[in-house]
């Protein structure tokens, strides 16, 4: 048998940070980063006595996510505490939710290309939970310690769990890449891989292709980058394979996946056989929502991709080009805000999608902190338009944007790329051009046009800023054809 | 209640007892649970939608991030070590 | 002076009669000489106490005390106070000293009392007795070799013997009243929410509740007035606005409807105790009360389901006691479970384990549902039964418990007559209500016998003059040592 002959089975838990200001049960800052132990107080370190306040916006957000991702709401969620010891979980419990989560059943359409072939499909959510993360662990191997650090004790998360609908890697990347997004649009989470704000466990099993049942499964542990989603998946398909052919048993466990070796391994701290006492927090008051709070909520939501790109399209942008622009919230908002300062939305995306994506794919732009201004492409771009500058020198003056910002006409002028049409001075140029080259002038009169290319490149020289090829070609041609 | 039971039980509060105390931990929860029995046969079921205290969203806590605890005052009841809590090397 | 009320010791602060210094060095010389005896202190802070006397006199001369200004408390040892050692009696917590104050500690410190240190209770206030405590294993100030109750033992015989003015406890299943009763002073359990639990180490945080241990009914009305009201660190206590809890003080008894609910008077109870208390009863009616009597059919499942319910919440309350962020770490080698299986085994004493491994039965997978699942269903009965009998009365009266303070090891080795002694206190506990304890009669070696008054919720002003109304024409018998 080899791998074709098994069905792959894959769930994902896919673990998002909100982006609230303070954690979801005290007011330390929840914001990323900070030195070691300083966004703490007695009750995200779990000190005695100590009491969880629930933050409004964590919950809001829990449900807006839940909206984002099609989910109906659940108008009495309850807190549940999970028991466990960990290092990194000082309380001992983390307040999470078991039986009663606030978003249930919901639906995400996914579209991705398999073997150059454009397939779609839709994986529903069994429903997403409101938790709090855990803190870090810095591993001292030289004196044989662990340091907690507990910044991000507190800061709450959404888990979202899918049922078990993904049948290849390509499908749970994709997933997860699309999730992200929508809860990018939402608003509620920036979704950065890199700070450990997105991530997921996975759950894969495999079943013979004419067997009815789900096989056992593994769980591999935060995943935490696209890339790994898709290689652990890989590698979990091929080691249940192996095992099946071998006619042994997949045992159903916790994994880790390391990502340099590209291996999971089976984790040795859960060996612990652990029953995790789940039961309500008694020092948690249930929330009550009502109708007119989820409609607010609801109401609140920004416009998803869905929307963007149905809208985009209605500008006469082809679907391709709309995509690209959407698949990134922040030059989809850029987009927006270029288009309200020039409303011309295909030869702002001709830019965005040309010069814009190119420079970010080479690195040269962090789109989360450009050094330009939506209002100063807008202008650029309109500028190049209306003649002002050259396509060319357009692009060269962005170089300058993106490298520093500024004001594109101040560059275009510094750098005497700036076009000011003066009509005189194009007859006047015009004239002395003929004059000068009487040989040339006879030949295209004599219906040899070619030589147009020679006159035309003599009175760009002397004209350069001074207006655009296209008046002078006109301005030429229509002193020829006089003579 | 089982001696195994009490052992399993430990393991889960990550508390260890010599023989002799598991002994007499098997003799105490023996006769506690048999007062806890007393409730076994009642037909009675906990209803979560009855214990609602009319909490909505607007009495929850604004947003709003706070001064935290000096990380020193943090630690001053702790081992610690670089601003950190010190625990013996967690293998994952 | 010593063994005067609150309200008598403000006005001889007032009148200059005494200065808080005066009176706080007079509590800290009688702790000297008779605590040794009694026990009552886990800790004894006196310089901290007489600068506090000092800030207190300046305010006195101002004229702006308020109504504890310079009033020496003292306070349980599970109850938060910043840069004095909290210890619960436990040897886990033995070097604990919080960084910060719980809510009450704060309200107080703004009402400018006077701490005169911190008193001892059962570890982690499991338990009835304060025989549990690892530090100091308070007596009876009526009777040396009895207990004096628990788990707040230690703020009871304070107040019993004359060592502060009043003190604050912590009541999870009588663990205010039933020391009151067992050193013959006053003590209230407010209603769950009704004080904030923000800085009280937890025991069981669905039943948890600070209230005042005092010498009348009206000083615990004074003291809940300072305590009292909503708290942004607790989200469980109550936005409903605080009542003057005095302003019943001198109420007439006519015409208010009191239930005895039978019971509680069954078989279990002394005959010393089901006696004196019905006297009480008979006095309430004699100034004008209607007795009407009531019935309880959950009462016998209570102990069980209280004992669950509290032993869960525990036992997940008390995980994070592992010697890492604070409290006893041992010192061993050894991975991160051995540290921390080693930490607890030692830092906690045999009961604390007990209702650990309880707690742990009750949630664990497979007995989840018989167990947890049961009480909490019991939890809602019983709520459902007190408010029935709500409908026809204001006040219930039962004993606070079955009998006077025991010998010293007289219950402590059997765990299941221990916990069925709590059946009087529990279920108001389950069903969130307050109730006051006051001493209503003495059995025949003089040991105090105490009845409990139970309110319906948020109506501890009812109880408090009620209280007060027995309470004025009773005549307490003070401890003497």
């Amino acid at each position: 048998m080899s791998v074709s002959d098994y069905i792959p089975v894959i769930g994902l838990e896919i673990h998002s940070e909100l982006l609230t200001n303070s954690k979801v049960f005290c007011t330390c800052s929840a914001e990323f980063g900070g030195e070691k132990n300083t966004r703490c107080c007695p009750v995200c370190s779990g000190m005695p006595g100590t009491l969880p306040i629930i933050n409004q916006r964590a919950v809001e957000y829990a449900i807006k996510a839940g909206y984002a991702l099609g989910c109906e709401i659940n108008k009495f969620s309850v807190w549940d505490r999970k028991n466990y010891f960990y290092p990194d979980l000082p309380k001992a419990y983390q307040i999470s939710e078991l039986n009663l989560p606030i978003c249930l059943a919901g639906a995400v359409p996914i579209e991705y290309e398999e073997n150059g072939e454009k397939k779609s499909k839709t994986i529903r959510i069994n429903h997403i939970h409101l938790e709090e993360d855990a803190g870090k662990l810095i591993h001292d191997d030289l004196n044989g310690v662990s340091l907690c650090d507990y910044n991000r004790c507190g800061v709450p998360l959404v888990e979202i769990v899918t049922e078990p609908d993904m049948r290849s890697p390509e499908e749970a990347r994709t997933l997860v890449e699309t999730i992200a997004l929508l809860l990018q649009y939402a608003g509620v989470s920036d979704c950065k891989m890199e700070e450990g704000s997105i991530r997921a466990d996975v759950n894969v099993s495999l079943m013979r292709k004419d067997a009815t049942e789900f096989g056992t499964r593994a769980e591999i542990k935060n995943v935490n980058s696209l890339k790994s989603i898709y290689r652990t998946i890989e590698y979990e398909i091929k080691r249940q394979a192996q095992i099946l052919d071998r006619g042994g048993e997949v045992i159903q466990e916790t994994r880790r996946f390391d990502a340099n070796k590209g291996e999971t391994k089976a984790m040795r701290s859960k060996e612990d056989a652990h029953d995790y006492k789940y039961f309500p927090d008694p020092d948690i008051k249930q929330v009550n929502l009502r109708d007119e709070d989820l409609e607010r909520i609801k109401a609140s939501l920004p416009e998803m991709p869905k929307q963007r790109l149905a809208k985009y399209m209605g500008f006469g942008i082809p679907e391709k080009e709309a995509k690209v622009i959407v698949n990134t919230k922040k030059i989809s908002d850029l987009f927006e805000e270029c288009l309200t300062h020039y409303n011309n939305p295909k030869s702002l995306v001709n830019f965005i999608n040309g010069e814009i994506m190119r420079r970010i794919n080479l690195g040269e732009i962090d789109i989360d902190k450009p050094s330009f201004t939506a209002a100063d492409v807008a202008k650029l771009v309109e500028m190049s338009d209306t003649d002002k500058v050259t396509k060319n020198d357009a692009k060269e003056i962005f170089r300058e944007m993106a490298e520093k910002g500024g004001d594109p006409e101040a560059i275009a002028k510094a750098n005497g790329m700036l076009i000011v049409s003066d009509t005189g001075r194009v007859l006047e140029v015009i004239e002395q051009v003929i004059a000068n080259n009487e040989k040339a002038v006879n030949q295209y009169k004599s219906g040899d046009v070619k030589v147009f290319g020679f006159l035309m490149g003599q009175c760009s020289k002397e004209l350069r800023g001074a207006a655009t090829p296209k008046v002078i070609k006109e301005e030429l041609e229509k002193k020829l054809r006089s003579l | 209640m089982e001696l195994d039971m009490v052992k399993y039980l430990a393991k889960l509060a990550k508390l260890e007892f010599t023989d002799e105390e598991l002994e007499q931990a098997v003799k105490d929860m023996t006769s506690i649970i048999e007062i806890m029995d007393t409730i076994k046969d009642i037909d009675i079921t906990y209803d979560p939608y009855k214990d609602n205290h009319n909490v909505y969203l607007e009495d929850l806590r604004p947003d709003e991030a706070m001064p935290s605890l000096a990380t020193d005052k943090l630690l001053q009841n702790a081992v610690n070590q670089e601003n950190c809590f010190v625990v013996p090397k967690v293998v994952e | 002076m010593v063994e005067l009320t609150v309200k008598s010791l403000r006005e001889k602060l007032d009148k200059k009669e005494v200065s808080a210094r005066e009176l706080t060095q007079a509590y800290l010389d009688r702790i000297e000489s008779v605590d040794k005896k009694v026990e009552s202190y886990i800790t004894v802070t006196p310089e901290a106490a007489l600068s506090a006397a000092d800030k207190a006199q300046e305010k006195i001369n101002a004229g702006e005390a308020s109504s504890l200004c310079g009033i020496p408390l003292a306070i349980k040892d599970n109850i938060c106070t910043e840069g004095v050692k909290t210890t619960c009696a436990s040897r886990m917590l033995e070097n604990f000293v919080p960084p910060y104050n719980a809510t009450v500690m704060d309200k107080l410190e703004n009402e400018g009392i006077v701490m005169l240190g911190k008193t001892s209770m059962d570890e982690f206030a499991m338990g009835g007795s304060t025989q549990t405590s690892a530090f100091a294993k308070t007596k009876n100030p009526y009777d040396l070799t009895r207990v004096p109750g628990g788990s707040s033992g230690g703020s009871a015989a304070a107040v019993g013997a004359d060592l502060c003015a009043a003190a604050l406890g912590s009541d999870t299943g009588g663990s205010i009243r039933q020391p009151a009763a067992f050193c013959g002073v006053t003590g209230i359990k407010p209603t769950y929410g009704r004080v904030s639990r923000y800085g009280l180490v937890a025991f069981a945080s669905s039943l948890d509740q600070i209230g005042p241990v005092a010498r009348s009914a009206e000083d615990c009305g004074i003291i809940l007035n300072a305590i009292s009201g909503y708290d942004f660190h607790d989200g469980t206590s109550s936005r409903l606005p605080v009542d003057d809890y005095t302003s019943k003080i001198g109420m007439s008894m006519k015409g208010v409807k009191i239930a005895v609910v039978s019971e509680f008077f069954a078989e279990g109870v002394d005959e010393n105790v089901r006696k004196s208390v019905l006297a009480a009863v008979d006095t309430y009616k004699a100034m004008g009360a209607e007795i009407i009597e009531a019935s309880m059919p959950s009462l016998k499942y209570a102990i069980a389901a209280y004992y669950l319910i509290a032993s869960a919440e525990a036992s997940s309350n008390l995980s994070r006691y592992d010697g890492i962020k604070f409290g006893h770490r041992a010192d061993v080698g050894g991975s991160y479970n051995d540290l921390i299986v080693a930490s607890r085994s030692e830092g906690f004493g045999d009961e604390v384990k007990r209702r650990i491994l309880l707690g742990n039965y009750a949630l664990s997978s497979g007995y989840y549902d018989a167990y947890y699942g049961k009480a909490m269903g019991l939890k809602q009965k019983i709520r459902e039964e007190y408010a029935d009998i709500f409908t026809k009365c204001d006040l219930i009266i039962t004993p606070t418990a079955p009998s006077v303070a025991y010998g010293i090891n007289e219950n402590i080795s059997d765990p299941k007559k221990m916990y069925q002694a709590d059946f009087c206190t529990v279920t108001v506990n389950i069903a969130s209500l307050p109730a006051l304890s006051t001493t209503c009669g003495y059995d025949e070696n003089g040991m105090p016998i105490g009845m409990s008054i139970v309110g319906k919720m948020w109506d501890e002003t009812t109880i408090i003059g009620a209280a007060d109304a027995f309470e004025k024409q009773f005549d307490r018998i003070g401890a003497s040592l």
